[in-house]
């Protein structure tokens, strides 16, 4: 039972460990986290993985050789692993070392000098801004390979399903129809809201781009292309990168640190918030582009026979 | 009485995952992802409520839209999969 050669049943369980994952970011009050896992790993990734298997196989072919020298090398990875956790801090500890480096001075220092009664919007896109502009480059980077690699090419036609095909039943069109504008409001929602509670730029850019997969999945392969055309999306996806680039190097102009919001306005926290709106608007722009390439990418290939 | 709701939707959800495991046909395996996908929501508003936490409101929402796309999806990729791929018992549902 463990072992399964069915893909398709290996990704729906896939989808249901993230959704346990985003459970227990839940039981740990990690509220934003469990947004990007919902938004992320249960929510796109099915969407992309069952692409992907359309494409290739649905079976996996039985492995070339014998499981035991992976199996070795596991056990004794997690062994070390486990190993290691002994003399880790137990969970909640607040003398742990990660609570007593810099998250006093964030949680004392950050309502004062950001002003966000969001924490973790605050150290994500203020604090950290360079560690957040590193991961939206990532990103960037990741989707800028994953087009040199398929390419977005024109939408081949289906072949048509013999009867009863999901572009034809009236209540999905309907339902979905009237879903998808608060479906993107509710991604603008989490995009703007994202200083006062949980969200920003990364799950509005998930969000955004689900919408618009939606629509392209129930309303046929080419619908979205029409909405948001594949040649916009590279360009958007550099948009986004050079918006939060571009943020940090207006304060450099200014004669502060990059990424020091503090000098966009002459109210230093009001300063922070200009810059954290725009950089999140950077990297919400970013993720959904890239995303939605990927979903071209994928969507427009030919299956091969 | 929360905590009896949390815990009711607990089990269901592990009797869907057992569903999703044994699950002779695709439709069970699907239709158990998407149960458990409907009681997360369940769990993350309950457990929202028991924290008063209302952020987590939000995230149940999303859960929902998730659920709701992973199933079409997944719908799709059985209409798109290729004829030799699909095994018996689906054209007998069919």
């Amino acid at each position: 039972m463990i072992r399964l050669r069915d893909l398709f049943a290996v990704v729906i369980l896939f989808g249901i460990y993230s959704l346990m994952t985003a459970a227990l970011f839940m039981d740990l009050d990690a509220v934003d986290v469990a947004f990007t896992e919902a938004a992320v790993g249960a929510g796109i990734t099915t969407v992309l993985m069952l692409s992907t298997l359309r494409l290739t196989s649905r079976w996996e072919n039985s492995p070339a050789h014998s499981p035991v020298l992976p199996l070795v090398v596991v056990s004794i990875t997690g062994a070390a692993l486990i190993y290691a956790t002994l003399d880790a801090p137990l969970l909640g500890d607040p003398a742990a070392p990660a609570h007593q480096h810099v998250a006093p001075r964030y949680i004392q220092q950050g309502p004062v000098e950001v002003g966000m009664p969001n924490m973790v919007t605050a150290v994500l896109a203020s604090y950290r801004g360079y560690d957040t502009f590193g991961e939206t480059f990532v990103i960037f980077t990741a989707g800028i390979a994953v087009l040199l690699l398929l390419g977005i090419r024109q939408p081949q036609p289906h072949p048509r399903p013999r009867r009863a095909a999901i572009g034809d039943q009236i209540v999905l069109r309907v339902v979905v129809k009237l879903l998808i504008p608060l479906i993107l409001l509710y991604a603008l929602y989490v995009q703007i809201h994202g200083d006062y509670g949980a969200g920003g730029g990364f799950q509005a850019g998930v969000i955004f781009a689900t919408g618009l997969v939606l629509y392209d999945l129930v309303f046929g392969e080419d619908c979205a292309r029409l909405v948001v055309p594949a040649p916009w999306l590279p360009r958007l996806a550099s948009l986004g990168v050079l918006l939060y680039g571009g943020v940090g190097i207006v304060s450099l102009l200014s004669g502060r640190p990059f990424l020091d919001y503090s000098a966009l306005s002459h109210d230093p926290v009001h300063g922070q918030h200009m810059g954290v709106l725009l950089v999140e608007l950077g990297v919400g722009i970013t993720v959904f582009s890239i995303i939605l390439a990927i979903y071209y990418a994928l969507s427009g290939r030919k299956v091969r026979v | 009485m929360l905590l009896a709701a949390i815990v009711a939707v607990l089990i269901t959800m592990v009797l869907a995952l057992i569903r999703a495991f044994l699950g002779p046909t695709e439709y069970d395996r699907m239709l158990a992802a998407n149960a458990f996908g409907t009681k997360t929501v369940l769990l993350i508003a309950l457990g929202g409520f028991a924290l008063s936490w209302n952020s987590f409101l939000d995230v149940a929402l999303l859960y929902a839209l998730v659920n709701f796309v992973g199933t079409i999806a997944v719908m799709r990729f059985f209409e798109y999969s290729r004829p030799e791929d699909e095994s018996g018992d689906v054209e007998d549902i069919r």
